[in-house]
């Protein structure tokens, strides 16, 4: 049969976003692959080189849409040791709960999309109802669902309300067995199982030498993660386990999002124990008059000039649902950012995509591109 | 965590490696290293090879006006470290070595770098735009380029 | 066929008299009976039901009369948007159909194929690379069709308007029907917005 070359995307159910990924077929078989970007680049970096520090905030939540609080956490601890700005303990453990909620409804939300994909409809909407719980957290303490614009240079803009971790904890007995539930619906399926056992394999040299990170890389025997391996904000101080699985393939990759989910509560849960027992205050004293107060209207001439305050750079690394993101931040002493340059995982993870594509069939695409967590939004930046 | 440079320069002199201009105390990595963009594909492979960096974060470009930077972010598996690998590069006609050969990663990293910062990397397998189209003439990350107001745009659709 | 739009003249008020149904003649409802016996129309018999009374009435009042409305009510209560996420605005879009929202119950099916569809919602950034292939989307689906612009980004621009890459607004590429603020907007608001193109369609009788 003669080959030819096919085009998913950019409107395409299998994309979950605007990216074409062009494949060369020869009947079932995929010969080569190569996915086409930029259709969502809408040129952050540059115009955060126009944007006072705290207004790039703002951006960062748009950037990776399903994990907007990850990424202001990583944007932060960049602009905070560029600056040479620390923020207070409760903000630093509020920043943390953030991160691993918005770890927890990403998941949620990769899950609900990916095995929706194969043909299971009622994950979806189970899926859906419950990320919405936790959207209702973030709304409780931020007022948004997506975009939270919560964090600030130097902490946190708000305290969490009364009530908060009573609420919290609800949602997290929900949840728990809830994922068991989630769990038996994917495991105990036969046609989720032949969809997805043995596909897309990637082994954990090739993940290393590919530059693939997250549940991707960790599916396949590694235990990088940099929550433990280089522990920022206040990992060190919480119990955690790294989820791991062998077989580097599609169910490993679902296997190790589920476990994630669950030590994501139990991180949660240490947190909150933890803010319940040391009031204090969210963002430091004494912050530049330049940076504005927290709910200051900042952009006026003159108000915020900046001067004789030190330059700097900052490079901070999380470990966002989807992978290892890498922030730096150049500050040449003006209002702006000099430079900032952001490393997205799944630019990464899609960068290896020919390595767990080709020599598999095309009805393969759905679940092995599904199990990547394709966000495009911080691919394309 | 903590920025160790003495480290670094110590196995970097064992292992033999040239055209290392300096290398300085970083917080968040063990050390940023400033080396000659003349012998980068040398380096590149005593890094990952006697100095165990065999991640490569990210790729990226500074326009610093007089002349260009571009920096390496790399990561040890074996020490749990950051590295950050940095060249000066000329102004007018900023090119390097690649580092597909080292680390494959590079290679979508090193496009986005050659599209939107304007540095060239010599012998990449595949320099094209990847998130621009195909033909854009400009390099958006260059400080020269500023962004304009929309409504100085004219839209026209044509319909064919 | 109460439900047909008012723009139109209303069908005439049916006479006092035994109802004609498919299955024949319907018992009389008269006060002196203690029991009624109702023949419901079952599945397999709508659409000739449906056929004939169509056919009765255009032969009464003429084509143009009665296809549009009708066809108007139709559209309007079963409006398919076309499945594609382009940014932040697609995550609401989805929870929309989740089962907080459901909004399945207003009629509305997203659909995979432009071919299929009568409804395109803009839900995200429009960059000048997918322009193109926007206009094409849009250019394949079958009249009568509408677009919704979701969210600040469609509609001018949003936080990314003065950047080098984005459409200030979808208005420039394709006509608009409506406008739905917010960055993103909540599931109620787009929910709301495709009440209010239902609302329009039925204004303009399309």
């Amino acid at each position: 049969m003669s080959e030819m070359w096919i085009n998913m995307g950019p409107q395409h159910p299998m994309t979950h976003g605007l990216w074409n990924l062009r494949v060369r077929i020869d009947g079932e078989m995929i010969l080569d692959v190569d996915p086409e970007m930029g259709y969502l680049h809408r040129g952050i970096e540059k115009i955060s080189e126009d944007r006072h520090y705290n207004e790039v905030i703002t951006l960062m939540d748009r950037t990776c849409y399903v994990a907007g609080m990850a990424w202001e956490h990583l944007y932060i601890q960049a602009a905070e040791k560029a600056l040479g700005i620390t923020a207070p303990e409760r903000a630093e453990w509020i920043r943390m709960m953030s991160e691993e909620f918005q770890r927890l409804a990403s998941h949620i939300m990769w899950y609900a999309a990916f095995v929706q994909d194969l043909g299971l409809m009622s994950p979806f909407l189970y899926g859906m109802r419950d990320r919405d719980l936790i959207l209702d957290l973030f709304q409780a303490y931020t007022g948004g669902r997506l975009t939270y614009e919560y964090m600030r240079v130097g902490g946190v803009r708000n305290d969490l309300p009364e009530g908060f971790p009573k609420q919290a904890r609800e949602v997290l007995d929900w949840l728990e067995p809830r994922l068991v539930e989630y769990d038996r619906l994917c495991m105990g399926s036969d046609i989720f199982r032949s969809r997805c056992d043995g596909l897309g394999v990637l082994k954990e040299s090739d993940c290393v030498r590919l530059g693939v990170t997250g549940p991707m890389l960790r599916s396949a025997g590694s235990k990088r993660d940099i929550r433990k391996d280089r522990p920022y904000s206040r990992y060190s101080q919480v119990e955690f386990d790294v989820a791991t699985a062998d077989a580097g393939d599609v169910t490993g990759r679902y296997l190790v999002r589920m476990e994630e989910m669950r030590q994501s509560i139990r991180i949660i849960r240490q947190t909150l124990d933890w803010l319940d027992h040391h009031p204090g205050p969210v963002i430091a004293d004494h912050l530049p008059r330049w940076l504005g107060a927290p709910y200051a209207p900042v952009g006026r001439e003159g108000y915020l000039l900046k001067r004789n305050y030190p330059k700097g750079v900052g490079l901070s690394a999380i470990e966002e649902p989807h992978g290892e993101a890498c922030a730096y931040v150049v500050n040449e002493g003006g209002e702006h950012p000099y430079r900032v340059k952001f490393r997205s995982p799944v630019f990464a993870n899609l960068s290896a995509c020919s390595h767990y594509l080709v020599g598999y069939r095309v009805a393969d695409i759905p679940p092995i591109m599904g199990s990547v967590d394709v966000c495009v939004g911080e691919v394309d930046r | 965590m903590e920025s160790n440079p003495e480290d670094i320069r110590a196995q970097l002199t064992a292992a033999g490696a040239v055209g290392v201009l300096a290398v300085e105390p970083f917080d968040g990595a063990a050390a940023r290293v400033k080396f000659a963009p003349e012998s980068a594909a040398a380096l590149f492979q005593v890094f990952r090879d006697a100095l165990g960096f065999t991640h490569l974060s990210t790729v990226g470009g500074i326009d610093w006006v007089t002349r260009y930077e571009v920096f390496y972010l790399l990561w040890s598996d074996a020490t749990k470290r950051y590295v950050i690998l940095s060249a000066d590069l000329d102004a007018k006609t900023p090119h390097i070595e690649t580092a597909s050969p080292t680390w494959p990663s590079a290679n979508w990293h090193e496009r986005e770098a050659w599209e939107l910062v304007g540095i060239h990397f010599d012998h990449h397998p595949d320099l094209r735009h990847l998130l621009m189209p195909d033909g854009y003439q400009f390099h958006p990350l260059q400080r020269a380029f500023k962004l304009h107001e929309p409504e100085e745009l004219e839209v026209k659709v044509r319909h064919v | 066929m109460s439900a047909v739009a008012p723009a139109a003249p209303l069908p005439a008020a049916p006479k006092p008299g035994p109802v004609v149904g498919p299955g024949g003649e319907l018992p009389v409802v008269t006060n002196d009976v203690t029991f009624v016996e109702i023949e419901t129309l079952r599945s397999r018999e709508f659409l000739p039901a449906a056929k004939e009374a169509l056919s009765a009435m255009l032969k009464e009042q003429g084509e143009s009369k009665l296809i549009r409305p009708v066809f108007n009510w139709a559209g309007r209560n079963s409006l398919f948007p076309l499945h594609w996420g382009l940014a932040c605005c697609a995550i609401e879009f989805a929870a929309a159909f989740g089962a907080r929202w459901d909004a399945e119950r207003f009629g509305v099916v997203p659909r995979s194929s432009p071919r299929q569809c009568d409804l395109l919602i803009v839900n995200g950034t429009v960059t000048w690379k997918v322009a193109h292939k926007l206009i094409a989307l849009y250019e394949q689906m079958p009249e009568p069709k509408w677009v919704i612009a979701m969210g600040n980004c469609a509609t001018g621009g949003g936080p990314f308007r003065t950047a080098y890459s984005v459409v200030p607004g979808v208005d420039k590429l394709v006509p608009v029907d409506v406008y739905i603020a917010g960055c993103p907007p909540r599931p109620e608001a787009l929910l709301d917005g495709i009440l209010r193109l239902e609302a329009l369609i039925r204004e303009r009788g399309e």
